[in-house]
């Protein structure tokens, strides 16, 4: 019974507003519990997947989160909108379908229009509540919308095989060779040469790992707009970056990193996009109380 | 190796990494989350707490590694373009005469000349 767990403080309504719409009111008192679980089963709220300029009602088809893929439509203010679906009103837990089903209407609305994409899990009671941010926080989406007209962002993730990267690197560093040599010759304890050893591998990896990534940022320098280097998961990722790039370079920004993907043979590359620019927007809302009348 | 471009619903991994805290993020009271957002009846309004674009990111380049911006204009270097700026101020200082309080380092080396 979720209903119960929203906060009890007493507060004054604006009477024309919840006279208009009685339906989402809390229950406020005990005695009406039973109405309240009733209507808590049916509730209906609006899952938001991202804002986009437009100043026509849109449907995007049965995309949307949920058991069974529910309508994808617009609610709109001025001239932006809200992408939205009915959902009961629920947590909804990051799972691969709903995190999918969430990025798929994304990716299916950004093909014709700039989106800001919505962070996973935002639900609205009603269609009256996203009118309202809209309204209220439109200065700021339609700044942004501005700013990310015509632009999608990829993302290049760079992994390398250390193994291979350390022979190479006993190759080519004489210091690391002889390292090598003498350990495998000497008798008695080699403790030190090998402190030493691996201090050497490490430091030339990590120099070889920042060599790599600043020839890739600069390569592709000058098909982006904006990058951003995200941290590396794990010991192979030597990588983790993102990029806005302009529709009109999409081609030649796809064309630069297989150029990249040939000029280093021993890397690996996992290039994705094109993607709603989650890297480039970072809009935090807070909610605050309204003062009381 | 052929790099191919995967499209992004392809890897959880990496629709994770973008859905959970980027984009739009309503810091909510957690209990209004709960039962979904509820503006009018409870009350709130929204208010933009920040906002970031890219152009942070395109403007952090040389404070933090592997961010980079737009490419310079004419493969000017940062200290070309300082250089540059520093010369155009000169001009315009002797041309108008005044703006001494912006210019000082200007005037003063021109002092020096």
């Amino acid at each position: 019974m979720p209903e119960t767990k929203r906060p009890t403080v007493a507060r004054k309504t604006k009477s024309a507003r919840s006279a208009a719409k009685p339906v989402s009111k809390p229950p406020r008192s005990p005695q009406n519990g039973n109405g309240a679980k009733a209507r808590a089963a049916e509730a209906r709220g609006k899952y938001v997947y991202c804002i986009i300029g437009s100043s026509e009602q849109l449907r995007f088809g049965p995309l949307g989160i949920g058991s069974e893929p529910a309508d994808v439509h617009t609610i709109n203010y001025r001239d932006i909108a809200a992408v939205v679906s009915d959902t009961p009103i629920e947590v909804h837990d990051p799972t691969r379908e709903n995190v999918l089903a969430h990025e798929r209407v994304n990716e299916t609305v950004m093909r014709k229009h700039t989106v800001i994409p919505m962070s996973f899990g935002t639900v609205f009671k009603t269609r009256e509540d996203i009118v309202e941010l809209l309204r209220s926080a439109y200065d700021a989406f339609h700044d942004v919308l501005v700013k990310m007209e015509d632009k999608l962002e990829f993302g290049l993730k760079v992994l390398w095989d250390r193994d291979v990267m350390v022979r190479e690197i006993e190759r080519q560093d004489e210091d690391v060779s002889k390292l090598k040599q003498e350990i495998s010759v000497q008798k008695g304890s080699t403790y030190f040469a090998r402190m030493q050893y691996g201090r050497l591998v490490d430091a030339a990896l990590q120099a070889h790992s920042e060599k790599y990534v600043a020839e890739i940022f600069e390569a592709l320098r000058d098909v982006a707009v904006a990058s951003r280097a995200n941290k590396p998961i794990g010991d192979k990722m030597i990588m983790n970056a993102a990029f806005l790039v302009a529709r009109d370079k999409e081609t030649a920004f796809d064309q630069r990193v297989k150029e990249i993907g040939a000029r280093f043979d021993k890397l690996t590359f996992k290039y994705t996009g094109p993607w709603p620019p989650y890297n480039f927007v970072n809009i935090r809302l807070k909610l605050e109380r309204a003062k009381e009348k | 190796m052929p790099v191919e471009r995967a499209s992004g619903g392809s890897s959880l991994i990496d629709v994770l990494d973008r859905v959970l805290d980027k984009g739009i993020v309503i810091d909510a009271w957690v209990r209004v989350s709960l039962v979904g957002i509820d503006l009018i009846t409870v009350e709130a309004r929204v208010v933009v707490a920040s906002i970031d674009t890219y152009l942070k990111y395109s403007e952090a380049v040389g404070q933090v590694g592997g961010i980079a911006g737009p490419k310079l204009i004419d493969n000017k270097t940062h200290e070309a373009v300082l250089a540059e700026n520093a010369s155009l101020k000169a001009q315009l200082a002797a041309k108008s005469g005044v703006a001494k309080a912006t210019a000082g380092a200007v005037a003063k080396r021109r002092r020096a000349e």
